[in-house]
C-alpha cells in the first residue's frame, strides 16, 4: 500500500514541484501588482468625478486635488434583494459639500450598462453623466456615449422620474423629464434613461440624512 | 469496386445540358424541382410578372426614390452575378433572370432613403456570400436577398432602422413619419385599415401595400411556382399569435390587423420565404417552416428591439431548412 | 533525432507555410473576438508571443523529466501560469486594454495553439528550438490577428490604429466591428489564402 503510494507520488513529483514553484511566483506577482491594479479601478472613477459635479467654467478654475472625496456604500433593501451603491461625497477645499456621485449599473440592449450619476448637495437635480462601460451597438446604441446626448440630464430635477421621447421639438426643449431618444437606439436610451431614475429613486432619501447630520456638526463648531 | 469507380465518373461528366438528348436518370443537387434553365428562366418569370403590382404601387407611392432604389439594385445584382460567375469560370446564368428577381426583392425590400452604397453593397453581398459562394442557385442555404439585406441592416443600421423611414417626410405623397410598426411598438398609434392594405403608409418600398403582394401571391400560387403551404401557414401562425395577444391585452383588433397588414409580413410571406431553393420539399416540410417562420416573427416583433422580424425569421428559418428536409422525407421503403 | 525540424525551420515554417490561422486553424477565439481593432489585436497578439515563448523554453527545458501521462497537466499549469501572468500585467499596465479585451486574455490558457506547440515541438526538440518555433508561431499568429483586424477596423470604422485612413464621409461598415464581421472577415481571407495557394501550386507544376 505504502510503495503504491510513494510510486504515485514519485511520479507526480514534477507536477507538484512546478505548481510550487508556480504558485509561489504568481502569488508574489499578485502582492506586487494588485496595488497597482486596485489604484487602476480606483482612478477610473475619481478622474470623472470633478466634471460630474462641477461647471465646465468652475472646473476649470478648481483642480482635482483640490476636492475631497469620501465614498461610502449605501446599501438599499428591494423586494428581499439588497442593492449597493458606491457613493463618493464630493467636498471643495472649504469643506462645503459639492454633490455626490454615484454609480450605477443596469440592462442595456447587448450588455450592462454602467454609469456615473453626479447629483449637486442634497440631490435636488443632476449635474452630470457619464457611461464608464457598455457594449451597445457600435453607430447606433454607442450614441449614449456622445456627450451632446448625455449633457440633455444635466440639471434635471431629480425628483421628476424621466421620460425618454420621440423628439422634443421647440417648446417642449425646455420641458423638465424629457429626454430625445436616440434615434434607432429606443432601447439603449431608455436602459440608461431608467437606470438613472431608478437609481435616483434609490439613493435620494439617504443621502439626505447624512447632510443635515454635517450641518448640525459645522453649525456647532461655528 | 471497380463498379463503383465507373459510377463516379459517369456523374462527374454528367452536365444539366445532356438532359434534353439523354433522358438517363438525372442526378443534380436537390431541389429537383428546377432541374433545367428553362425550368429556372420560366419560374423566374413567374416570379418578375408577380412582382409587377408591387413594383407598380412602390414606384407609385414613393416615385424617385423606389425607381433609384430599384435601378440601383437590380444592376448591381445583375453585375455582381456576371462577376462572381466569370471569377468561378462557369458559364453565364444572366438568362435565367434568378439574380434579377433577387435584385427587384432587395430593392423593394430596402426603405427608399436609403442612400446609393446601401443598394449596391447588399447586391454584391446577396450575389457574393448570399449564392455564388455555396456554388451558385440551387446550392445556397439562406435567401440571397435577404442576406444581403441582414448585411446592410447590421452594418448601416441608422440608415436602415426604424429612424431612417422618417426622412423621407414630406418629400413623398401620402406617406411619412414612423412605419406603422414601429410607430405602434414604440408609440402605441395605429393607422387606418385602408391605408394598411392599399399601402399608403412608410415602409420599406415594397412592403406597404398588402393588396399588391396578395394579388402577385396568388398569382405565384396559381402558377404553382409558390408553394400555397407556406405563405397559408405563416399568415395563420401571425394571426394566432397576433389574435392571442390582442385577447390577453383587451385590444380593439387593430393590433391584429397591423401585424396581418403593415410591415413585411404579406410580402415575405408571398415572395420571400416562397423561394423555392431555401425552403422544405415536402408538403409537411413546408408547413413547419411556415409555423417556425410565423413564430419567429411575432416574437422578433413582440420582444426584440426591433420593430419587424420578417428578415431574420426567414434567414433562420432557412437554416434549419436542411434538418426540417431530413425529418419529414420520406423513408424509401425498406430503409427504415 | 534526426528528422526533426531544425531551429530555422521551425522557425519559417510557423509565419507562413503552418501559418496558425490560416494553415492550421488554431486560436480562433481571439482571432474571431477581438479582431475589431488593431490595438486590441496587437495586444493580444503580444499576449499570446509572451506566453508561447515562455511555456515553450520552460517545457523545453524540462522536456527530459516529462511523464508521458502527467505532460498535459504540466503543460496546462505552465500555460496558465504565464497567461496569469500576462492577465495581472495588462491589468496595472495597460489598464483601459484589458478591460476591452475583458475575458478573452485568460482564455489565452486554453488557446490550442499554445499547447499545441508544447506538444508537437518543446517537448521533443532543445531550448533554441522551442524558442524559435515559438517565435515563428507568435508571428504568424500576429499577422493573421492584423490582417484580419486591419480589414475589420478600416471597413467598420473607417480608421487604421485609431487614426481616420478613409474620409469622413466612408458610411462606417457597422457589421465588420461586430461578430458577424469576425466570421465574414475570417472565412473570406482564408478562401482569399487557399486561392493564392492553389494558383501558387498550379503554377508551379
Amino acid at each position: 500500500m505504502t510503495n503504491f503510494r510513494n510510486n504515485n507520488l514519485a511520479q507526480a513529483w514534477l507536477v507538484l514541484v512546478i505548481a510550487t514553484v508556480f504558485g509561489t511566483a504568481l502569488a508574489g506577482i499578485q502582492i506586487k501588482l494588485n496595488p497597482v491594479i486596485e489604484a487602476n479601478k480606483i482612478r477610473e472613477t475619481m478622474e470623472k468625478i470633478p466634471s460630474l459635479i462641477l461647471d465646465p467654467s468652475q472646473a476649470a478654475d478648481i483642480k482635482s486635488h483640490d476636492l475631497v472625496i469620501q465614498s461610502r456604500v449605501i446599501e438599499i433593501e428591494k423586494n428581499g434583494i439588497s442593492k449597493f451603491y458606491p457613493v463618493y461625497d464630493v467636498h471643495l477645499k472649504d469643506g462645503s459639500l459639492a454633490g455626490h456621485v454615484t454609480k450605477a449599473k443596469g440592462q442595456g440592449y447587448a450588455d450592462k450598462i454602467e454609469l456615473l450619476i453626479g447629483l449637486d448637495a442634497g440631490g435636488n437635480a443632476i449635474t452630470g453623466l457619464f457611461i464608464l462601460d457598455q457594449k451597445e451597438t457600435p453607430g447606433l446604441g454607442n450614441r449614449i456615449l456622445e456627450k451632446p446626448w448625455r449633457d440633455q440630464f444635466v440639471d434635471q430635477p431629480s425628483g421628476t422620474t424621466l421620460v425618454v421621447v420621440k423628439s422634443k421639438t421647440g417648446p417642449n426643449n425646455e420641458i423638465d423629464g424629457m429626454i430625445d431618444g436616440i434615434s434607432g437606439a429606443t432601447i439603449s436610451s431608455r436602459s440608461v434613461t431608467s437606470i438613472v431614475n431608478t437609481t435616483i429613486a434609490d439613493i435620494r432619501p439617504r443621502l439626505l440624512p447624512i447632510i443635515k447630520k454635517e450641518n448640525i456638526i459645522r453649525q456647532e463648531n461655528e | 469496386m471497380p463498379d463503383s469507380n465507373k459510377k463516379l465518373d459517369t456523374i462527374k461528366d454528367f452536365k444539366s445540358s445532356d438532359v434534353k438528348e439523354n433522358t438517363a436518370i438525372h442526378v443534380a443537387p436537390s431541389p429537383h424541382i428546377r432541374d433545367t434553365k428553362a425550368n429556372t428562366q420560366k419560374m423566374m418569370i413567374d416570379v418578375l410578372i408577380a412582382l409587377t403590382p408591387v413594383v407598380l404601387v412602390s414606384v407609385y407611392l414613393f416615385r424617385a426614390y423606389a425607381v433609384k432604389q430599384l435601378l440601383i439594385c437590380l444592376v448591381s445584382c445583375l453585375i455582381a452575378e456576371y462577376v462572381f460567375v466569370r471569377m468561378r469560370g462557369r458559364s453565364m446564368t444572366l438568362k435565367d433572370c434568378s439574380a434579377g428577381v433577387t435584385g427587384i426583392i432587395l430593392a423593394l425590400s430596402l426603405p427608399g432613403s436609403a442612400p446609393w452604397f446601401v443598394g449596391v453593397i447588399a447586391s454584391v453581398v446577396a450575389m457574393g456570400i448570399g449564392k455564388i459562394i455555396f456554388g451558385g442557385l440551387g446550392m445556397n442555404i439562406f435567401n440571397p436577398a435577404m442576406v444581403g439585406r441582414a448585411f446592410v441592416m447590421i452594418a448601416f443600421a441608422g440608415l436602415m432602422s426604424a429612424g431612417s423611414y422618417e426622412n423621407i417626410t414630406g418629400l413623398v405623397d401620402a406617406v411619412s413619419g414612423a412605419t406603422p410598426l414601429s410607430a405602434m411598438k414604440f408609440n402605441n398609434t395605429s393607422v387606418e385599415f385602408s391605408h394598411l392594405f392599399f399601402g399608403n403608409t412608410n415602409g420599406s418600398i415594397g412592403e406597404t401595400s398588402s393588396a399588391a403582394c396578395i394579388i402577385g401571391g396568388l398569382f405565384l400560387v396559381f402558377k404553382k411556382t409558390a408553394s400555397w403551404q407556406i405563405p397559408v401557414s405563416i399568415v395563420l401562425t401571425v394571426l394566432a399569435i397576433a389574435g392571442i395577444t390582442d385577447v390577453a391585452k383587451a385590444g380593439s383588433g387593430l393590433f391584429i390587423v397591423h401585424h396581418l397588414f403593415s410591415g413585411a409580413l404579406m410580402f415575405g410571406a408571398f415572395f420571400i420565404a416562397t423561394d423555392p431553393v431555401t425552403s422544405p420539399l415536402t408538403s409537411k416540410g413546408k408547413w413547419i417552416f411556415g409555423f417556425g417562420t410565423g413564430m419567429l416573427i411575432m416574437i422578433i416583433r413582440l420582444f426584440s428591439g426591433y420593430p419587424e422580424g420578417v428578415m431574420f425569421a426567414v434567414l433562420m428559418m432557412n437554416a434549419v431548412t436542411p434538418l426540417i428536409n431530413r425529418w419529414t422525407n420520406p423513408q424509401p421503403m425498406g430503409e427504415a | 533525432m534526426a528528422d526533426q525540424p531544425t531551429a530555422f525551420e521551425r522557425f519559417v515554417q510557423g509565419i507562413l507555410p503552418e501559418n496558425p490561422v490560416y494553415r492550421q486553424l488554431l486560436g480562433l477565439c481571439p482571432t474571431l473576438a477581438v479582431t475589431n481593432g488593431m490595438k486590441p489585436a496587437l495586444t493580444m497578439a503580444c499576449s499570446v508571443a509572451f506566453v508561447l515563448l515562455c511555456a515553450n523554453i520552460v517545457i523545453s527545458l524540462i522536456r527530459d523529466l516529462l511523464k508521458p501521462h502527467l505532460r498535459i497537466v504540466v503543460f496546462t499549469l505552465t500555460i496558465a501560469t504565464f497567461v496569469t501572468i500576462a492577465d495581472r500585467f495588462l491589468a496595472a499596465y495597460l489598464f483601459q486594454m484589458s478591460k476591452t479585451l475583458g475575458p478573452y486574455i485568460p482564455l489565452i490558457i486554453v488557446n490550442c495553439l499554445i499547447i499545441c506547440r508544447c506538444e508537437v515541438c518543446a517537448s521533443k526538440q532543445s531550448v533554441f528550438t522551442a524558442a524559435a518555433d515559438a517565435i515563428g508561431q507568435a508571428i504568424g499568429f500576429g499577422l493573421a490577428l492584423s490582417s484580419i483586424a486591419a480589414v475589420r477596423e478600416i471597413l467598420g470604422t473607417g480608421m487604421f490604429f485609431g487614426m481616420r485612413v478613409l474620409p469622413e464621409v466612408w458610411p462606417d461598415w457597422v457589421i465588420m466591428v461586430l461578430p458577424p464581421g469576425a466570421f465574414l472577415t475570417l472565412g473570406l481571407l482564408l478562401g482569399l489564402v487557399n486561392w493564392v495557394g492553389i494558383i501558387k501550386s498550379r503554377r508551379s507544376s
